[in-house]
């Protein structure tokens, strides 16, 4: 029974009909434009389906718990979907219905309702009636509906009018029966008039006679009484028949008011109706799930009367709607004024306590909802710093704003984000680029705008590019033996190659090699400080033969072999004649570099590896001093 | 008989016999010391040739004044190999001792002619040596 407090709401499919599900489903057929005659059988301006004959896959269910309304397999809340927010954004902008036509419209309606209140309806209120629907349906705002209603009657009193001359053809037929009856008894009575004779057999013979004279003259009579009790039977058929189509199509008429909302065109039919079908059968000829969900609803079959009394219920809960939502904005409850502005408003679209409501007061309302709608499509989205943003402001216009909701979603979805962004960091300090990815992807999954997320991954994304930039870089260099330049830039790449070992032990490597350069330059520099050029060339000259593409180096060699230009020129003629095989020569040569410069290593060198060709035992070649 | 006026010797006749005397004496020393030098058959040796290729001139034997300055290896079989600094220059030449002129002290210091001979891979052999 959780229904019935708000079974209006269970019939308001052209209101929603063309609203967006939940789920992504087949597209829903739009619902069919108001029909202004009654439709041949039930539901075809109610149904959007494919069935029209019936309710049963078109019959919404509102469970006010959740406000999920479930209609044709699919789900929508009432409170979020896009027609419904148009149409009540587009109600609470909209100037209340207050001109002239307007109030003389309902007025009209008034007027028929009121003639035809069962406690004064009479035969001439019903023809008064009458001649005011097609007046009603002149206004636009009434869509035709009055004369289809006038149709519907007229169809109706046109079917009674039928049925009325099968009744006199009944009676003229019933006449004819008892004519025949009558006629047939007259020729049985008559045949017994005459005198049998007296033997056996000719007494027979005259009654067999007899007989066959009785049934010939009967013959006709019988038949023609068989025809009459036939003629009887088909129009009393007929007679139901019609009664029955008629009335169906009148309560489909109805039934199509009621789910088009438009309640008070739904009493003005019901009362026609109850005037026009006098014989107390308002029992509702509708399919049986359109059956089943009155019957759910009120608990019995349903009636004309049911439609009736719903439709009155509906009035009643629109205009309570509507003093509800006025008191609640006096009071700065402006959540629960918007969300019974908008009940009533999804009951009674069309009724005119909704249609008079001044805009003024209805656009209090409108910045709650489209704030409401904004942090509903917020959350939808995850832009949780929008959606908070809208929670605050709707804290601030709406006294009774629960937040409770939003803000969970919104504070669970940045604590969420937050793990999954901090994870990222450790992932890409530890270069765990699998486990970034991962992370990085989960929090945007969960929170797409997220500031913090931008920020990270952008300082991830930016350091990834120095880092890599850097790598490039090295690899360059390296390419080009260029370790000057990549010991002048160290730290960058020292930095850069943190993650990826093999490049740690080339850069390592290069490092070392230039810390020997370094070294040699650093030695050299100081020797020919003081004044030992040869010295200091030989510091250079032996790192320059590991690494004679060291610019640096080359620089300071240079200026070293010009500074000590007899001996590197010695030392090179004895180099080049050893290389010939002059060893005598060659021998000469290092002994007189040795003798420029007694410290010379490389003359050293020379003089013993060529004493070693000369003398390959030699047991001593200590100097003679 | 007449006698003949006595005459004397003019002093000037002495000091010119005296003269020729020491002329002949070191004119004769020049040609005993140039007669009696063993190596004075011997033209000294192309040092700018030596240092520039030697093996060009192996098999020559020259002359080499020399001063012994350190000795840069031996062995019993080849010998000695000393590195001598050449008199009159600062080139410093490297010379074998062969093994058969062991008995020869040689000091740093020591200056030597020396008689070479210009033997395989161009090293300086020593064939004859005489102090200087």
């Amino acid at each position: 029974m959780k229904y019935f407090f708000l079974s209006p709401l269970l019939l308001t499919p052209l209101l929603l009909s063309a609203q967006v599900p939940d789920a992504p489903r087949a597209p829903v057929a739009a619902p069919a434009p108001v029909s202004t005659a009654p439709a041949a059988s039930g539901g075809e301006g109610a149904s959007p389906t494919s069935k029209p004959a019936s309710f049963a896959d078109s019959l919404p269910v509102f469970n006010p718990s959740t406000e999920m309304l479930t209609w044709n397999g699919q789900n929508w809340n009432i409170n979020d979907n896009r027609l419904f927010q148009a149409r009540f954004e587009k109600y609470l902008n909209a100037p209340e219905s207050t001109d002239e036509e307007d109030a003389a419209y309902r007025q009209l309606l008034q007027q028929i309702i009121d003639k035809l209140a069962p406690a004064k309806v009479t035969s001439q209120a019903v023809d008064e009636a009458f001649r005011l629907l097609p007046q009603a349906s002149r206004y636009d705002i009434d869509a035709r509906l009055c004369e289809g209603i006038g149709d519907a009657v007229y169809s109706a009193w046109r079917a009674m009018d039928n049925n009325q001359r099968l009744v006199e053809a009944n009676k003229s037929l019933e006449q004819e029966r008892k004519r025949a009856e009558w006629n047939a008894r007259v020729v049985t009575s008559t045949s017994t008039l005459s005198v049998p004779p007296k033997s056996g057999a000719a007494a027979r013979e005259w009654a067999r006679q007899q007989r066959q004279k009785r049934d010939a003259d009967l013959l006709p009579y019988k038949s023609r009484l068989a025809e009459a009790l036939a003629a009887i039977k088909l129009n009393q058929a007929k007679k139901e028949l019609s009664e029955l189509q008629t009335k169906i199509e009148f309560q489909t008429l109805i039934v199509q008011l009621f789910l088009q909302r438009r309640f008070q065109h739904v009493i003005i039919a019901s009362r026609f109706y109850r005037s026009v079908f006098s014989d107390g059968d308002t029992t509702l000829n509708v399919g049986s799930d359109t059956k089943d969900l009155f019957a759910k609803t009120i608990g019995n079959p349903p009636t004309v009367s049911t439609l009736d009394t719903l439709a009155n219920e509906a009035l009643r809960d629109a205009r309570e709607g509507v003093q509800a939502y006025r008191f609640l904005l006096e009071r700065n409850e402006l959540q629960s004024a918007t969300k019974r502005l908008a009940e009533a408003f999804t009951i009674g679209e069309y009724l005119p306590e909704l249609r008079t409501l001044p805009r003024e007061i209805k656009r209090k309302a409108l910045s709650f909802t489209q704030k409401s709608y904004q942090l509903v499509s917020a959350l939808e989205v995850k832009d949780y710093t929008l959606a908070r943003k809208l929670v605050e402001e709707l804290e601030v216009i709406a006294r009774d704003f629960d937040n409770s909701k939003p803000m969970a979603a919104i504070e669970t979805a940045r604590t969420v984000s937050a793990m999954h962004l901090a994870k990222a960091r450790n992932a890409a300090v530890s270069g765990d680029r699998e486990t970034l990815e991962s992370e990085l992807k989960a929090a945007t999954e969960i929170w797409p705008r997220n500031p913090a997320l931008a920020d990270v991954s952008g300082k991830i994304f930016d350091s990834a590019d120095v880092q890599q930039k850097a790598l490039a870089d090295l690899d360059q260099l390296l390419a080009q033996n260029n370790h000057r330049q990549i010991f002048e830039d160290k730290v960058r790449f020292i930095a850069a190659t943190a993650l990826y070992p093999d490049r740690q032990e080339q850069l390592k490597k290069v490092l070392d090699n230039m810390q020997i350069i370094e070294g040699a330059i650093i030695r050299a520099s100081e020797i020919a400080r003081h004044g030992d050029y040869a010295g200091a060339w030989e510091q250079v000259e032996i790192v320059f033969s590991q690494f004679p593409q060291d610019n640096k180096l080359n620089q300071v060699r240079a200026d070293l072999t010009t500074q000590a230009a007899e001996f590197v020129r010695t030392l090179r003629t004895a180099q080049d004649l050893e290389a010939k095989g002059e060893t005598g020569s060659s021998l000469a040569w290092y002994l007189k570099a040795q003798k420029l410069y007694p410290a010379s290593s490389f003359g050293r060198a020379g003089i013993e590896r060529l004493v070693e060709e000369l003398l390959p035992d030699a047991q001593a070649s200590t100097a003679v001093h | 008989m007449a006698r003949r006026a006595h005459s004397s010797t003019h002093p000037a006749w002495f000091a010119a016999a005296l003269v020729v005397v020491l002329l002949f004496a070191g004119g004769g020393y020049l040609i005993y010391s140039q007669l009696s030098d063993p190596f004075r058959t011997f033209s000294p040796l192309p040092v700018e040739a030596y240092l520039q290729n030697a093996n060009s001139l192996r098999g020559n034997r020259y002359r080499v004044d020399v001063t012994v300055a350190n000795q840069l290896g031996w062995t019993p079989q080849k010998g000695r190999l000393y590195s001598m600094d050449l008199d009159g220059s600062d080139d410093v030449l490297p010379l074998l001792i062969p093994a058969e002129l062991n008995s020869i002290n040689l000091q740093k210091g020591q200056r030597f002619t020396i008689e070479v001979e210009v033997i395989d891979r161009g090293i300086l052999e020593v064939k004859r040596l005489r102090k200087a």
